[in-house]
């Protein structure tokens, strides 16, 4: 199957790449969630705004108390990259895991949270880790919590005409584990459990349901998977009914809460 | 052509890159994915198109190294860059040792899935020359075959590294 037509516009700065981006015009990055949604036909825009040779999307350093990683960053970098793995293990651990090694090397970071698509699991560990996303259109940036970002299915705080241009996670970044359960591409529920740096914990439960949900509990034996399940909204599909759904996020949640308490000991 | 066409006049680029040691400059419709440019328009039908999911692997090719899948991936994006295909593993009749590793083990059968198997292998034996063995079912384990059951590819590629290492 072929793609519609479109043109490409390969911009080197952020602000040129801004000042291409229009409700038709939208950013283009790895191309491995966009390109197979023009091929579906879901999204026919005229023109795609590459980001890939903007220097700055491409940076992982760190500047005094966060760790900032551009938006074009790619999932195999991040899995590999030595200031992420000294500064954010759970980050590089997850992203170890996504995809396969050609949508790692291809994808980005800003891409699959942009995207929106449910079954990230990047957006789960970022919520853990209360990363700030950083957005900026031609009038000025903004930052987001990475709490406040996922709105539902495919659909995030950014509006149309602003680029994510880079993610940045407050240091000392919160520790803990990560747990998946995946029988296809994509996983079916991920359990981020961390101790904060302030001492107390939080507990995320992303790609199960619309968008990820999470808790903070002063102490890890606090958690409550039930709870916490009954906040999720999981549907059923090819990877399991939705009480089937519910009882596996109860059981990774409970065991992700005992691997931290025993981490801890 | 049709009404789709965008306004602007950007829907070609010329694309300058370096494919299996040989320089090609050609101009290519932005929508063209590597796939079809290395097929339509190199005659280089090594690498495959199956799924156009990036997920069964039979079009996997390096770029710079890193590998991609061709079918989801623009051919505009190899400007300035180097691509390596199947067609490219061989030095003249002299099989690389995965290739030669591959027919020793029987890792093929009707070999629709091989070019893409072997690429990843590169792609995993030039960042890792000693994988583990559950190393390389890791890195491969976006690849399909339908014939194998994996278990010779997995044996020809620990025995490739091995011998790429220069311990067989
Ligand atoms: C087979 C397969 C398996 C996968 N498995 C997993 C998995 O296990 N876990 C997981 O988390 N993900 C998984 N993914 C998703 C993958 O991580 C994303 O496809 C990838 O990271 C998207 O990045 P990209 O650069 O290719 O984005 P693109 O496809 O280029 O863009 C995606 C969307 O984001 C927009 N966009 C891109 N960059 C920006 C930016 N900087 N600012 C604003 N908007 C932007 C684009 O306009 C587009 O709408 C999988 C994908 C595939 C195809
Ligand atoms: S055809 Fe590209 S991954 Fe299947
Ligand atoms: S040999 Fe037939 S698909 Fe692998």
């Amino acid at each position: 199957m072929v793609l519609p037509p479109f043109a490409l516009h390969r911009p080197t700065t952020t602000a040129q790449a801004l000042s291409l981006l229009a409700e038709d015009s939208v950013p283009y990055s790895g191309g491995t969630e966009l390109l197979l949604a023009m091929r579906m036909g879901l999204i026919r825009p005229t023109a795609l705004v590459d980001l890939k040779r903007i220097p700055e999307m491409q940076e992982i350093r760190t500047d005094r108390s966060r760790l900032l990683i551009g938006a074009g960053v790619s999932h195999d970098r991040l899995a590999t990259d030595p200031l992420v793995e000294q500064h954010a293990r759970l980050l590089a651990a997850a992203e170890r895991e996504v995809g396969n090694a050609r949508v790692r090397a291809q994808g980005s970071i800003g891409g699959n949270i942009c995207f929106g698509e449910p079954r990230s699991d990047v957006a789960t560990v970022l919520i853990a880790l209360e990363a700030e996303l950083g957005l900026a259109n031609s009038a000025g940036e903004r930052s987001v919590p990475a709490e406040e970002f996922f709105l539902g299915p495919y659909w995030t705080a950014r509006d149309a005409t602003e680029l994510l241009t880079a993610i940045s996670i407050p240091l000392p970044c919160a520790e803990g584990v990560y747990l998946k359960f995946q029988t296809v591409e994509r996983p079916t529920v991920a359990v981020a459990a961390v101790r904060r740096p302030g001492g107390d914990y939080r507990v995320v439960v992303g790609a199960v349901g619309e968008v990820p949900v999470w808790a903070d509990y002063p102490g890890v034996g606090e958690v409550d998977p039930v709870d916490l399940v009954g906040r999720t909204s999981p549907v059923s599909d090819l990877t399991g009914s939705e009480r089937y759904k519910r009882h596996v996020t109860e059981v990774y949640i409970r065991r992700a809460a005992e691997l931290l308490a025993e981490s801890e000991r | 052509m049709t009404a789709a066409q965008p306004a602007t006049g950007h829907d070609h680029v010329v694309v300058a890159a370096d494919v299996n040691g040989v320089s090609v400059t050609e101009p290519v419709p932005t929508r063209w994915t590597l796939a079809q440019f290395l097929r339509d328009r190199l005659g280089l039908t090594g690498t495959k198109v199956s799924c156009e999911l990036q997920v069964c692997g039979a079009c996997s090719v390096l770029v710079d190294g890193a590998p991609v899948s061709a079918c989801t991936y623009l051919a505009a994006d190899i400007d300035g860059r180097r691509v390596q295909t199947v067609e490219g593993l061989a030095a003249r009749d002299q099989l690389h040792p995965l290739q030669r590793s591959f027919v020793e083990h029987f890792a093929l059968q009707c070999g629709f899935c091989t070019p893409g198997f072997l690429m990843m292998a590169k792609a995993l034996l030039d960042r890792n020359p000693d994988p583990t063995e559950d190393e390389v079912k890791e890195y491969l384990d976006g690849n399909i075959c339908r014939c194998t059951g994996y278990e010779p590819i997995v044996a020809a590629v620990l025995d490739a590294a091995k011998r790429m290492r220069g311990q067989a």
